[in-house]
C-alpha cells in the first residue's frame, strides 16, 4: 500500500483510539463505614497518593481553602485537585458530570436548595454511617443545628457536611445612624428615633430618609454624588430571591407549603414582592437592577448607600473594608429585618461516581471539621461550627475586620431555628430556585407587575413540579 | 516536450494506479467526514431523537417516546415566542445598522488617500478579542456607577444618565450598540475587500461618459458588490440569530427579559433546568428556521453563481 493510504488509515486509527479512550469509568466501590484513621502521610510517595477532586466556586471561597487542603494532604496519603468553577456555572457543570456518572469530581460543592435534588437522584452518597463511625472526628452536633438540618438532611439521612455559610443578616453605615444632625432630622420627619431598622416599615422610612441627590447634605457635608438609602440585589440573578426570602418567611408563608402545594402567589408572597418593588427599590441606586451581592458591596465601599436589606453576612470582610475606602464611615451589623432572613451554606457532598469515596469522605470530614474551620475562620471564612463561631479569638478588636459577624450568625441561627423553608427539602428545589430569580427580576425591572410576576412564577412551578403540588420530603 | 510530472510520476499518480479515482477521493475526505459525523451529524440525530422523548436530566434522564408533545408545548410557550421576537428585533436592527455603517466605513477607507493601512488595522481591533471578553469590558463601560459612558455624558454637561443595562427601554439597544461596535468592522472589511477587487475599466468608462457619482454607485458599484454584500448579510444574519455571548456577558437576558434571545433561553432550558427535550426541540425549530431563511436568502446568489458558471 502506498504512503498516502497509510497516512489516511493512521488518522482513522487515531480517531478510533480517541473514541475508545472515552469509555466510561467503572462503577465506584461503596464507601467504607469503619472508623478511618488518617494514614501518616509523611512517608507517602506522590505516586502512592489517592487522587480526588473537589469542584467548588472559584474565588475567595476556594482561595481561602487552598492552604487547608494542603494541611489535609500533609496528613493523608491523598492528592486533592481543586477545580474552581464560576459560581454561575457550578451547578450546571456538576449536574452534567453527575448525570454522566463520569466521576470527574469526587466531592461536589452543593447549594442548600440543590441538596435534595442531588440526594434524590443518587448523585451523592449518604454519610450517616461514616459520621456514626467517626463521631469524634466529625462532631456533627457542633454544626449549627438549623444549618445542619437545612443543608445536610433529606429523607432522614445526612448527605454531606457544610463548610461555609452565606446566611443573611444586615449591614449598615453606623456613622450615619450616630450622627446628631441626621438623628434630629429623622425624628422631625418620622416622629421616632433614628436607628438601624428592625421592621420593614422602619426599613422603608430609613431608606427614604437617606436617599438624597448630589449637592444635598449628609452628616453636614455636601454630597458629591447621589446617595441612596438601600443597596439591593435586584439584578437578573438568583440573589433577588434570597433578598425576598426573609420577607416571605416573615409573613409566615413559604414558596411551598408543608404538603408541597405551591404558595408563591399567596398573600404573603405577593406582599413581599410588592413591598420590595414599591417601597425599597425607589430608594436603591439604578444599578440595583443589574447587580448582585458584589455590586452592593461596591456601592457600599463607594459611599453610595446607607445600608443593605437582608444581606449575606459572609460578606462582612468586604463590608468592613468600606471603613478603609469611604472616609468617615463606620460599619454596623444586624441580625436582619424582623429577625427573619435567608439561611444556607455550601455543602460538601461525596459523588456516588467517586472512585475513592472513603478518601473523599475523609476529605469532607476534614474540611468541615473543627481544625480546618478554625483556620478557615482566621482567613475570613464564614464557618458553620458553633464552637468556632463562639471561639474568643474571633471576638477581639483585631479580628473585627474579618469575623465581627460571627456573633450575629449565632443569633440568626437561633432566630431561624423554626423557620426552615420547605424549598430545601424538595428534589425540585434547585430548579425552583433557579426559576425564581429571573421572574422576580421582571417585576423589579417593571416589565410586569408583581401580580403578573407571581402568577408567572406559579405557572413555572407547576411546570417544573408537574402539577400543583411539589414533592417535599422533610 | 514531456513534462517533469510525466517523466517522474509522484505518489499521487502511483495511488491512482492501485485504486479508482472515486475510492481515492472517498479515502481523502474520510477523516473529515468521520469528524463531521461524530461532532455534527450524530448530535443532530440525537437531538432529533431527544426532541420526541421526555428528557429531564435531573428527573429520570432520557425516557420514553412522547410524539409531538415537546413541539406542541414549546410552540405554546409564551417565553419561547417572546425570545423569538427579541431575536428577530435584535437581528433586524443590528443588521441594518451594521450593514449601513459598515458599507459607509468601507467607502471612507476606500477613498482615503493616506493612512489606509493604519485605519484598516484600527477598524479590525474589536474583532481581535473574543465577544465574551469584550462583553465584560462593555458591562463596565455601561455601568451607571463607574461606567465611562455616563461619565462622558456628565462631562459634556448632559443631565441624562441612562441605566444602559437596567432600563427595559434601553436594554436591547445597549446590546445592539455593542454588537454594532463588535461586528460593523467585519462588514466594513469584507465590503472594502469587495470594493478593492472591482475591475477599474467600467468605472473609467463611466467617468469618460460623464456619469454622476450617484449613478455610478447605483448602476455599477452596488450591483457589482451585491454578491459580497449578500454573503456578509447572510453570515451576519445567522450570527445575530444565534446571539448568545453578548447577552450572557452583558445582561443575562435582562433587564426583565427584554434581551433574552432564543439561544439564551435555549441555554437556560437545557443547562439550567436540564430540560433537554425542550432545548432540543427549540434548537431544531431554530435550525429549520435558519436553514429556510438562509436558503431563501441565498437563492438569488446561488442562481447568479450558477449563471456565471453556465456562461463559462
Amino acid at each position: 500500500m502506498n504512503n498516502k493510504l497509510w497516512s489516511v488509515l493512521s488518522l482513522l486509527a487515531v480517531v478510533a483510539l480517541l473514541g475508545a479512550c472515552a469509555q466510561p469509568a467503572p462503577p465506584a466501590a461503596p464507601p467504607a463505614a469503619a472508623p478511618t484513621t488518617a494514614p501518616a502521610a509523611g512517608g507517602c510517595k506522590d505516586a502512592d497518593r489517592v487522587p480526588i477532586s473537589w469542584s467548588t466556586i472559584a474565588g475567595f471561597y476556594t482561595d481561602a481553602m487552598t492552604s487547608i487542603v494542603k494541611d489535609f494532604e500533609s496528613k493523608n496519603c491523598v492528592k486533592v485537585t481543586i477545580v474552581g468553577i464560576d459560581n454561575a456555572q457550578l451547578y450546571d457543570k456538576q449536574i452534567i458530570e453527575a448525570v454522566g456518572k463520569t466521576g470527574a469530581y469526587d466531592v461536589y460543592n452543593i447549594e442548600t436548595a440543590e441538596k435534595a435534588g442531588f440526594a434524590e437522584n443518587g448523585y451523592i452518597l449518604p454519610m450517616d454511617d461514616y459520621i456514626k463511625a467517626n463521631a469524634d472526628k466529625v462532631k456533627y452536633d457542633d454544626i449549627a443545628p438549623v444549618l445542619a438540618d437545612v443543608t445536610t438532611k433529606y429523607k432522614g439521612k445526612i448527605w454531606g457536611l457544610p463548610y461555609y455559610t452565606y446566611t443573611q443578616g444586615q449591614f449598615f453605615r453606623q456613622d450615619l445612624f450616630d450622627d446628631p444632625t441626621e438623628q434630629a432630622a429623622f425624628k422631625a420627619k418620622y416622629g421616632y428615633d433614628l436607628k438601624p431598622p428592625t421592621t420593614w416599615d422602619q426599613m422603608t422610612n430609613v431608606a427614604e430618609f437617606f436617599t438624597r441627590k448630589k449637592g444635598a447634605m449628609l452628616k453636614g457635608q455636601p454630597l458629591d454624588k447621589d446617595f441612596y438609602g438601600v443597596g439591593l440585589m435586584a439584578g437578573r440573578f438568583q440573589e433577588i430571591q434570597d433578598e425576598l426570602s426573609g420577607m416571605i418567611l416573615y409573613k409566615g408563608t413559604d414558596w411551598l407549603k408543608d404538603d408541597g402545594s405551591i404558595a408563591v402567589k399567596d398573600e404573603g408572597n405577593l406582599w413581599a414582592l410588592k413591598f420590595y418593588v414599591e417601597k425599597l427599590l425607589p430608594y436603591a441606586p439604578p444599578a440595583a437592577l443589574t447587580v448582585t451581592y458584589d455590586g452592593v458591596m461596591n456601592q457600599m465601599q463607594d459611599c453610595q448607600i446607607a445600608m443593605t436589606a437582608n444581606f449575606f453576612l459572609d460578606q462582612w470582610p468586604n463590608a468592613a473594608n468600606t471603613e478603609n475606602k469611604c472616609p468617615g464611615s463606620k460599619m454596623g451589623i444586624g441580625v436582619g429585618i424582623e429577625k427573619t432572613t435567608y439561611l444556607g451554606a455550601f455543602l460538601m457532598g461525596v459523588s456516588s461516581s467517586s472512585k475513592h469515596p472513603k478518601e473523599a469522605m475523609d476529605f469532607v470530614a476534614y474540611m468541615a471539621g473543627q481544625e480546618a474551620q478554625t483556620n478557615f475562620a482566621r482567613q475570613g471564612g464564614s464557618t458553620t461550627r458553633i464552637s468556632v463561631l463562639k471561639d474568643p479569638q474571633f471576638n477581639t478588636p483585631e479580628s473585627r475586620p474579618k469575623t465581627a459577624h460571627f456573633a450575629y450568625l449565632l443569633q440568626v441561627f437561633d432566630n431561624m431555628k423554626d423557620k426552615k423553608s420547605n424549598l430545601f427539602y424538595s428534589p425540585y428545589g434547585a430548579k425552583l430556585y433557579n426559576a425564581m430569580g429571573p421572574i422576580y427580576h421582571t417585576a423589579a425591572a417593571k416589565e410586569v407587575t408583581p401580580e403578573q410576576a407571581v402568577q408567572t412564577l406559579y405557572d413555572e412551578f407547576v411546570k417544573i413540579c408537574g402539577g400543583e403540588k411539589c414533592t417535599v420530603n422533610k | 516536450m514531456e513534462s517533469a510530472a510525466t517523466k517522474n510520476p509522484g505518489p499521487a499518480t502511483k495511488a491512482r494506479r492501485t485504486m479508482s479515482d472515486t475510492w481515492y477521493s472517498i479515502l481523502l475526505i474520510a477523516p473529515a467526514m468521520v469528524i463531521i459525523l461524530f461532532f455534527a451529524l450524530v448530535p443532530l440525530f440525537y437531538a432529533i431523537d431527544v426532541s420526541f422523548r421526555q428528557a429531564d436530566l435531573t428527573m429520570g434522564g432520557i425516557q420514553g417516546f412522547v410524539g409531538l408533545r415537546n413541539y406542541r408545548e414549546v410552540l405554546h410557550e409564551a417565553y419561547f415566542w417572546q425570545s423569538v421576537r427579541t431575536t428577530v428585533v435584535f437581528t433586524f436592527f443590528a443588521i441594518v445598522i451594521e450593514m449601513g455603517l459598515g458599507i459607509f466605513v468601507a467607502f471612507l477607507i476606500h477613498g482615503a488617500t493616506v493612512g489606509k493601512g493604519l485605519i484598516r488595522s484600527l477598524v479590525i481591533l474589536p474583532l481581535a478579542t473574543a465577544p465574551a471578553v469584550t462583553g465584560l469590558f462593555w458591562r463596565y463601560l455601561y455601568d451607571t456607577q463607574f461606567g465611562l459612558y455616563n461619565y462622558f455624558l456628565s462631562v459634556l454637561g448632559l443631565p441624562w444618565q441612562p441605566n444602559w443595562l437596567g432600563d427595559i427601554k434601553l436594554g436591547l439597544w445597549s446590546v445592539i450598540i455593542f454588537d454594532v461596535w463588535l461586528w460593523m468592522p467585519f462588514v466594513a472589511l469584507i465590503a472594502l475587500a469587495g470594493l478593492q477587487s472591482l475591475p477599474k475599466e467600467p468605472f473609467e468608462a463611466a467617468e469618460l461618459d460623464g456619469a454622476s457619482s450617484f449613478r455610478v454607485l447605483r448602476t455599477l458599484t452596488f450591483p457589482m458588490l451585491t454578491p459580497v454584500l449578500m454573503l456578509v448579510f447572510i453570515l451576519r444574519t445567522i450570527d445575530c440569530l444565534r446571539l448568545y455571548d453578548s447577552v450572557a456577558t452583558l445582561t443575562r437576558g435582562g433587564p426583565g427579559s427584554v434581551t433574552e434571545t432564543l439561544t439564551y433561553y435555549l441555554y437556560r432550558q437545557g443547562l439550567v433546568f436540564f430540560r433537554m427535550d425542550y432545548a432540543s426541540t427549540m434548537a431544531l425549530l431554530f435550525m429549520y428556521a435558519v436553514i429556510l431563511a438562509s436558503g431563501y436568502a441565498l437563492r438569488p446568489l446561488l442562481a447568479r453563481l450558477a449563471m456565471r458558471a453556465g456562461q463559462r
